[in-house]
């Protein structure tokens, strides 16, 4: 009796698991269902771009799934291995990264096939989207990076605010200017090299046409004097500040009202365009400018920029669906819509969308973003070990600050710790390559 | 005998899930992670077999590896006796406690239960050499606090403060359970010896409960080693690699690099670590560590 109960139980049990993987019955394939997956920032909303495309033709239907920032990348990796992955993404973390370890479809042969114009993507932004000459993605939209300015702090420090600085040598006098103390702790400060999301030392070396890696990309060069000057600069800049004390003051900086920008505890401050945005928000009769990113004597004035892209996994099952898309989302008006339509400015990477006049009427700095994009420089330098270049990169610029090694000496540190890892890389990578290749569009 | 065998089969059947659930998520993985420490390995790719390369690399070339070894080494050796005897002085205020000891033993419990990314930032907060609360009490004594997660040279210690936060927990339930069961005539005799609270406390409650505490020791000297969450939220390794704990170096090859076959082989040379500590704490436990059945085999 009671084994019969346990046998009733048993396959009670045993049915109950197989409908639950068997799963629910699939939908008739009349309507091609493209998943697609991007990063959701602090709310889940689904991009208006997936609304309009759905709206917009009744073949493909965009299943849009969020998935949050944190452990983002994790999540499309072990989709990818799985098999099951996404028909889309939209990612922030370089295209070499993931095309490198061919996770990613090759699209050229759509690209020709479809006549894509892809002049109209700003020249830094499409070059990121390419590993070896092959390409792997379109850009979707980016941040455009400028100099922000506080027209009051700079007219208390007896500054023309029709005049920000253009130089470096005019930021670090201005900052001087800007800088106060109470009871000697510093309570604001012009500049600090070391605060956004944009590293000072790395825009300088790209001005002075720094290239990190030689023609071949397998050997680093951190050598170059002009990166060891772009380093020194910043060591140079705080020869009246201690490292530490400025750590400890950006220590109290926070977001929105908290920012040290927009809580006006530092005047000089480069961020991108998104940046209005929050100005607008937290401290709307903020006194500020926008003016290009400042340069050396005689050097143009540039920006580095990446961009979130959409591409096509490697496995997916919808690839026409997914490119008919990603075609949709990078087209003039739909730049420019979305662009106009969110509640932070997406700028747009197709600059037709970025230099229409209706954008640039959305704010009266619109037009320096948009001629900064044009000057822009990709941080995507050694796509098999990315993340170990800026971490050193990063490592070698605190050395220095902190003054535990002169800048060229930092640079030589990490310059052997990337190579290490780069030569490691390339010898994996070419045994690959030998056994396995990149899925095309037309596989 | 039929039954019995028809039992054990039904009772291997029932337990399945959870057997092929272990192989699946945990025997597999440990072997697949030796393998993988053998190859050069990014997940979207095909492993190269290596052999002993990613070990050799590690301990002969890779100079950060030392660094997370010491800084593990660091923060394990100090914070372990430091959170035990501060967990074991509480058990003791609160086993004295005349009353109100079912409160005080679920107030220190309750720091235990918030999660590790809540407490760090809670903490980074705290440690915030400007605005934080322990700069600006230390001011209020005329103290000038450092620095320190900013600080190389106060990083760690600065994390291992954080830590005296959750001393009370499981560890301080468990001790006042061994310290309860300590049988009260041996404290009568010390008392009839004439002895006082610390001769009690050293000849009857530490040999009384010294298993415990041993057990508590092995399981806080792993768990340091593993320590990752204060790191990977509030410093990311820095200032100058000053935490870059071995579990966070992990970390970032593993998933930052993709670099898996070399993070299979940290994870190994740990887990060769972390057995090599246990060894030597066992041959250590037989000067200090008391069963009142007899020694233990």
């Amino acid at each position: 009796m009671r084994s019969k109960t346990l046998k009733i139980l048993f396959w009670l049990v045993s049915g109950a698991i197989l409908a639950a993987l068997w799963g629910p019955a699939q939908k008739g394939d009349a309507q091609q269902q493209v998943h697609y997956w991007f990063v959701a920032g602090v709310k889940d909303n689904i991009p208006p771009c997936v609304t309009w495309f759905n709206e917009s033709q009744d073949s493909i239907q965009v299943v849009a799934t969020p998935i949050p920032w944190n452990e983002h990348e994790k999540k499309v990796l072990t989709a990818i291995l799985s098999g099951n992955p996404p028909d889309v993404v939209n990612l922030v973390t370089p295209v070499p990264k993931w095309a490198a370890r061919k996770a990613l479809v090759a699209l050229d042969s759509i690209i020709v096939a479809d006549k894509l114009d892809t002049a109209n993507f700003f020249p830094a932004l499409w070059q990121e989207m390419k590993y070896r000459d092959d390409t792997y993605a379109l850009p979707a939209y980016t941040g455009a990076f400028a100099l922000f300015y506080n027209k009051r702090l700079m007219r208390r420090a007896g500054l023309d605010p029709a005049q920000p600085p253009g130089t470096w040598e005019e930021v670090k006098d201005y900052a001087r200017k800007m800088t106060r103390r109470e009871n000697g702790k510093l309570t604001e400060m012009g500049f600090i090299p070391q605060y956004g999301n944009i590293e000072t030392p790395l825009i300088i070396a790209f001005e002075q046409g720094v290239r990190f890696v030689d023609a071949s990309g397998s050997r680093v060069d951190l050598l170059d004097p002009a990166l060891i000057h772009s380093l020194q600069w910043e060591h140079d800049f705080f020869d009246i500040y201690k490292v530490d004390e400025v750590t400890a003051f950006m220590g109290g900086f926070g977001y929105g009202n908290q920012h040290g920008f927009i809580a006006e505890k530092v005047a000089l401050f480069i961020n991108d365009n998104s940046f209005i945005d929050q100005i607008q928000k937290y401290n709307p009769g903020l006194d500020y400018g926008v003016a290009m990113i400042p340069s050396l004597e005689e050097r143009p004035s540039v920006s580095a920029a990446g961009s979130w892209w959409l591409a096509i996994p490697r496995g997916s099952r919808h690839k026409r669906g997914a490119w008919e898309f990603m075609k949709f989302v990078v087209s003039h008006p739909v730049q420019l819509r979305e662009a106009m339509s969110r509640e932070e400015t997406l700028f747009p990477v197709n600059r037709l969308a970025a230099h229409d006049p209706a954008f640039l009427a959305m704010h009266p700095y619109m037009a320096v973003f948009s001629d900064q994009m044009e000057q822009t420089r990709s941080k995507s330098i050694t796509p098999l070990v990315h993340d170990i270049f800026w971490r050193e990169f990063s490592l070698a610029r605190e050395r220095s600050l902190r003054g535990v090694l002169p800048p060229q000496q930092a640079l030589l540190a990490a310059e052997k710790t990337i190579q290490f890892s780069l030569d490691r890389a390339l010898e994996y990578d070419h045994y690959v390559n030998a056994r396995m290749r990149t899925e095309e569009f037309f596989d | 005998m039929k039954t019995s065998r028809k039992n054990t089969l039904w009772g291997y059947l029932f337990a399945s899930p959870w057997i092929v659930g272990f192989l699946i998520f945990g025997l597999y993985p440990i072997f697949a992670s030796f393998y993988y420490s053998l190859c050069q390995y990014d997940v979207l790719r095909i492993p190269q077999f290596v052999g002993l390369r990613n070990y050799r690399e590690l301990l002969f070339q890779d100079h950060y590896f030392y660094s997370a070894v010491w800084n593990t080494l660091f923060y394990t050796f100090i914070r372990s006796p430091l959170v035990i005897i501060g967990s074991l002085a509480l058990a003791l205020i609160v086993s004295r406690a005349a009353r109100g000891v079912k409160f005080f033993r679920t107030i220190y419990f309750i720091p235990s239960i918030i999660s590790g990314v809540i407490l760090s930032v809670l903490w980074l907060w705290l440690l915030n050499p400007q605005y934080g609360l322990i700069n600006s009490a230390l001011q209020f004594f005329g103290l000038q606090g450092p620095l320190w997660l900013i600080d190389p040279s106060w990083s760690k210690p600065a994390i291992i403060l954080m830590n005296i936060w959750s001393l009370g927990g499981g560890r301080m339930l468990v001790f006042l359970a061994a310290i309860q069961n300590v049988p009260t005539h041996y404290y009568e005799a010390v008392e009839m010896d004439g002895g006082g609270w610390w001769a009690k406390f050293t000849n009857v409650t530490l040999p009384f409960i010294s298993p415990v505490l041993f057990l508590w020791f092995i399981l806080e000297v792993i768990f340091s080693l593993q320590v990752f969450v204060e790191a990977y939220v509030m410093t990311k390794g820095g200032p100058l690699n000053s935490t870059l704990f071995y579990n966070l170096y992990l970390y970032n090859k593993a998933f930052d690099d993709f670099d898996m076959g070399y993070a299979s082989a940290l994870a190994w040379l740990l887990f060769i670590l972390a057995g090599v500590i246990t060894f030597v704490q066992f041959r250590l436990s037989k000067r200090w560590v008391y069963y009142s059945g007899g020694a233990e085999k």
